[in-house]
């Protein structure tokens, strides 16, 4: 008892009166959940967006969930539908276009995100419910070891001397997809709206070359392990595993020019925290966020303020001569015919390899 | 009171009892078999638009576009038809094992204990090391190339599915073989041989008539386990090998079609439901 002094009684008493106010303090700082994709992403989006934001809101707390892919996002908030855990989500356009027709998401407007006012054009996209945060590329990435000069064209999909040696990720993967209506315009197929089939039957002289359509664990480890000499995936993953496997892996971004793929951000329907989302949100779409983050990750920016180095934007399709060859494609569409595609490849692609 | 009021009671006191003993397990099943269950059978009745969402209300448009789809049955034929001849390669590479294992005299149990122990690793790891073993710079590729022979691809096919998933299911076999071979009395072969009968008479007209037990329960223990199989199949078929497993996954997680994904597991349900039938049914005319 002699350890017990009138003056360390009098502390704790104190302290005890106090906890009530602590305890309110403490529970007056807001917590939300972002939701968006696993691995490098979200290593990277903790360091570069989510940490720099709670450090200016020290009131907000920012937990992210990792998800393997988008529909896995969107399938968690269908099972929370009554009672959302998330708020704010980072998916890909069609399957944000497909929740936000479910009314999972909410639409935002640029009165409630004025930084909306400072996006490219192409990142609000009619009858999605959040605007776009970054934009990507499909590329080929081949193993350094097997090309003395680095692959410049598409085609080089089709050279025999790669047979057995490339690894595709076949539809219903968008990468696929994206693959066919490049094929497509390879082939001098005109409109993808109208017809795919010259794409499908140049795919279906390719399908003999490869190893695997559906490489595991993606296509980026299995160039940078030599599984195989040749893939497709998108551009800011290649460059980073690339950078990771400098002797091993490169990118390259063909001559004929790309696709893009549109990630975007969006308001969860019933989140608990809709101030503290849009305030986090209105942070992720800053000039100054959506710079870091491709700094470290390579995704083309949508705000038209992100100042980035020369030494990312060479890395990114952001450069004005790629954005001039980027085919144009509206994702909302393909998707409603993405099982077609998927059944062609089934019968006339898969089935010759 | 008399002596059938006393026995009554007993009977109606014992009734409550053994459901009070049953409430729990009938509690759980209800929430964890029966709800979902109802839930996916409710899901595969809705429809999906195509960019993936789905719409409100039920009708029959998922069922009736799956079963008017030729793909689908093609896809159904292909599982079970893969199915049976996962488990045909199963029970042959296990029957000869675990007979021996049976019949061992020394240390059966660290037998017993060999056979069953990849089970303590997982399905997900035993598919890797396939993949490095069978892999296009693996060993056994490499082997055959040292014979002047050119390998075929063993994995990214359906090759390379039946030969992982046959590893994968050999201790389930082994477990239910042994069971079956529990029931096997040594005297009835004495006695055959005693009789005049050769070594494949015996097994022929003895010792496999007697497994036949565990030689069904094993098979109906490997076709469900291959039919519902999606892991394997996935990381080893490398696209090529479309299963109502991977499909469902397909539905599921990358086209979001949930309603088409439901309808495939009530039709992989129905399989289960068809092989239970079977089962039973050859049960009764082997015993």
């Amino acid at each position: 008892m002699q350890n017990f002094t009138r003056r360390k009684v009098l502390a704790l008493g104190a302290m005890g009166v106090a906890m009530p106010w602590v305890t309110k303090a403490s529970a007056q700082e807001r917590k939300i959940t972002v939701a968006a994709y696993s691995d490098i992403f979200e290593d990277i989006y903790k360091k570069a967006v989510i940490e720099p934001f709670m450090k200016a809101n020290p009131g907000i707390r920012v937990d992210y969930m990792g998800m393997p892919t988008s529909a896995q996002n969107l399938g968690m908030l269908r099972a929370q539908k009554a009672a959302p855990q998330i708020d704010v989500c980072i998916m890909d356009v069609v399957v944000a276009k497909a929740g936000g027709d479910e009314g999972i998401y909410k639409p935002v407007t640029a009165e409630q995100l004025p930084v909306m006012k400072q996006l490219v054009p192409a990142a609000i996209i009619e009858g999605v419910p959040g605007p776009a945060v970054t934009f990507d590329t499909i590329v080929m990435m081949y193993a350094l070891s097997k090309f003395p000069t680095p692959p410049t064209s598409w085609k080089e999909l089709w050279n025999k001397q790669h047979a057995g040696r490339i690894a595709i990720d076949a539809p219903p993967n968008l990468l696929g997809v994206g693959l066919t209506l490049i094929a497509n315009k390879l082939a001098g197929g005109g409109d993808y709206r109208q017809s795919i089939d010259k794409g499908i039957q140049l795919l279906g002289e390719m399908a003999p070359l490869v190893q695997t359509w559906d490489p595991k664990p993606n296509p980026y480890a299995a160039v940078a392990n030599g599984v195989v000499d040749l893939g497709i995936g998108y551009n800011a993953r290649a460059q980073t595993i690339s950078k990771q496997n400098a002797d091993r892996m490169a990118v390259a971004m063909p001559e004929e020019g790309s696709i893009a793929q549109i990630n975007t951000i969006n308001l969860v329907n019933g989140s608990k925290q809709p101030e503290a989302a849009l305030q986090f949100m209105s942070y992720a779409l800053s000039a100054e966020a959506q710079a870091t983050f491709t700094e470290a990750l390579y995704y083309v920016p949508t705000n038209k303020g992100a100042a980035i180095s020369e030494e990312a934007r060479k890395k990114t399709a952001a450069t004005p001569e790629r954005m001039a060859r980027m085919i144009d494609v509206d994702w909302i569409e393909v998707a409603k015919f993405r099982d077609k595609i998927t059944e062609q490849w089934r019968r006339n692609v898969i089935s010759r390899s | 009171m008399t002596v059938s009021t006393v026995d009554a009671d007993a009977r109606s006191g014992g009734g409550r009892l053994l459901l009070t003993l049953l409430l729990p397990i009938i509690f759980v099943n209800v929430i964890a078999f029966i709800a979902p269950v109802a839930n996916l059978v409710a899901m595969s009745f809705r429809e999906a638009t195509a960019t993936g969402s789905m719409k409100e209300g039920m009708d029959l448009a998922t069922w009736s576009s799956l079963v008017g789809d030729a793909y689908y049955w093609s896809m159904l034929w292909r599982t079970i038809w893969i199915g049976a001849l996962i488990t045909l390669v199963t029970l042959v590479l296990s029957y000869p094992l675990a007979l021996f294992v049976s019949r061992a005299e020394k240390a059966k149990a660290l037998l017993i204990v060999l056979c069953i122990s990849p089970l303590l690793i997982s399905a997900v790891v035993r598919t890797y090391g396939w993949m490095v073993i069978l892999g296009d710079q693996g060993f056994l590729p490499a082997l055959l190339r040292s014979f002047n022979v050119t390998p075929p691809r063993l994995i990214n096919s359906q090759l390379g599915v039946v030969i992982g998933m046959t590893e994968i299911l050999m201790p389930y076999m082994i477990l239910s073989l042994l069971s079956g071979f529990g029931k096997l009395d040594t005297t009835l072969e004495q006695a055959a041989e005693t009789l005049g009968a050769g070594p494949l008479t015996v097994f022929r007209r003895i010792v496999l008539p007697l497994s036949m037990p565990g030689v069904l329960l094993g098979c109906l223990l490997c076709f469900v386990l291959a039919v519902s199989s999606f892991i394997t199949p996935k990381m080893l078929g490398g696209g090529r090998v479309a299963l109502l497993a991977t499909e469902i996954y397909d539905q599921a997680i990358v086209t979001l079609n949930w309603p088409v994904a439901a309808c495939l597991s009530v039709l992989i349900l129905i399989v289960f439901g068809t092989a239970l039938l079977f089962y039973g049914q050859l049960s009764k005319i082997v015993e």
